[in-house]
């Protein structure tokens, strides 16, 4: 499955609704699979089950899975994903963290729109 | 639903607990955090009917709980101080125990023993004080409690012991919609298990919340600009300042991306932003502005 980091500042509900994206888009978990139960996988990380229930409604709200009642939670198909606006802030701000060690490591404008583009490029599943 | 509503509690002249309000809700894990003598123990023992209150009310699915043996049949208490009769060992205690609690569960018992590797037959005096703590949490986990009261339950145990103890809790949370309330003062291990956090000080709620929406307003941040600016912060509900050198420190308490967009307006030289560990947020809370306890944290 997935390790907690105790000691991390991000809260346990954002560390799970973290990794079990990670899992969902790196394909790990597969469109139409079925997630654990929130009992499950509460008792195996030891994590109180009303975070575990938050994150998988956070998952929901966000596209990444659904819920049918009764049967439990499954990957949602690729094309009903959200981009949540919060998210995308952090990533911006991340980012541009980013570009800043950039700068300061002493890359030219051109070297870093180089190294930046490349990266994007490296990312095959995209349809150009 | 584990309610208290305006309680008051005096010994002699001194107040313990001021017009405190609580609440839990059914299947949540909640840890109560205060300072030393900030009153948690003297409102635990007021919940388990063990101190009678002054004021106020204390109910648990809306029926008062001093005196209601009922009630107490579906409670699970474990003292700080913890008490066994004497002369007894582990298993003269659970026949005790079998008596009293008509939801004892003997398999489970069997099991927790094994799991815990308790020896039954040895005094309960004998045991060490982390192997008492044990004893006792096997014992009232064997109750099957509907609401599970901890006073302190981690302090003294070791750390496979501390894991082991959560997973019971966490399963039968998870399994059986049991309610938990937790006092302590390992803050790290508080934040990874429960769900809601009320903060104690001198007998009354400082606040009481959901964790994570505790988590996600308040942040500290470090901010740097080319020159100085007028009002830089202004729009941010700033908790606390200190500047070191050009750096400014802030705890704001604001959403994340309003925190941002205003810092990011005035084109800082350096932007941080974490988001506050419990141990800090108990530290701001309740150290006080202008309290010398801040400068080492902040």
């Amino acid at each position: 499955m997935f390790q907690l980091d105790l000691k991390s500042r991000k809260s346990i509900y954002e560390q799970v609704v973290d990794n079990l994206k990670e899992l969902i888009i790196s394909g790990v978990i597969k469109e139409e699979d079925k997630l654990l139960s929130v009992r499950e996988l509460s008792k195996i990380l030891t994590v109180n089950p009303n975070t575990i229930q938050k994150a998988y409604s956070e998952l929901e709200r966000q596209g990444y899975v659904y819920s049918v009642v009764g049967l439990g939670t499954f990957v949602a198909q690729r094309q009903k994903i959200k981009i949540d606006d919060s998210m995308l802030s952090d990533l911006k701000y991340r980012m541009r963290e980013s570009i800043k060690e950039l700068f300061y490591l002493g890359l030219t404008y051109e070297d870093t729109k180089k190294l930046v583009e490349a990266l994007i490029e490296e990312r095959s599943e995209w349809e150009c | 639903m584990l309610t208290v509503s305006d309680v008051d509690k005096n010994f002699d002249n001194f107040r313990a607990l001021n017009a405190l309000n609580l609440n839990v809700r059914r299947g949540s894990i909640y840890g109560l955090i205060g300072t030393n003598g900030a009153g948690k123990t003297t409102i635990i023992k007021a919940i388990t009917g063990v101190l009678k209150v002054d004021k106020g009310q204390i109910t648990i699915e809306g029926e008062d709980v001093f005196d209601n043996s009922a009630i107490k049949e579906r409670m699970g208490y474990i003292p700080d101080d913890l008490y066994f009769f004497a002369g007894y060992n582990l298993k003269e205690m659970a026949r005790f125990y079998k008596a009293l609690y008509p939801k004892w569960n003997s398999e489970r018992y069997e099991n927790m023993v094994k799991q815990f590797n308790l020896d039954e037959k040895r005094k309960l005096a004998r045991f060490s004080k982390g192997m008492q703590k044990q004893a006792a949490f096997i014992l009232i986990m064997t109750t099957m409690p509907d609401y599970l009261i901890l006073d302190e339950p981690i302090d003294g145990l070791d750390p496979i012991i501390r894991k082991l103890v959560w997973k019971y809790v966490v399963e039968d949370v998870a399994e059986r919609e049991m309610t938990v309330l937790v006092s302590s003062h390992n803050l790290k291990e508080m934040e990874g298990i429960c769900d809601s956090i009320g903060i104690l000080s001198k007998g009354n709620m400082v606040m009481e919340r959901d964790l994570d929406e505790l988590k996600s307003d308040i942040h500290k941040i470090q901010v740097a600009y080319k020159e100085k600016i007028e009002n830089p912060y202004e729009g941010l509900n700033v908790l606390h300042k200190e500047e070191r050198g050009t750096v400014d420190l802030l705890i704001v308490r604001n959403r994340r991306d309003v925190v941002e967009q205003i810092i990011q307006e005035r084109k800082p030289l350096l932007f941080d932003m974490l988001p506050l560990t419990l141990e800090e947020i108990f530290i701001y809370e309740l150290g006080g502005v202008d309290n010398e306890v801040q400068g080492i944290l902040f």
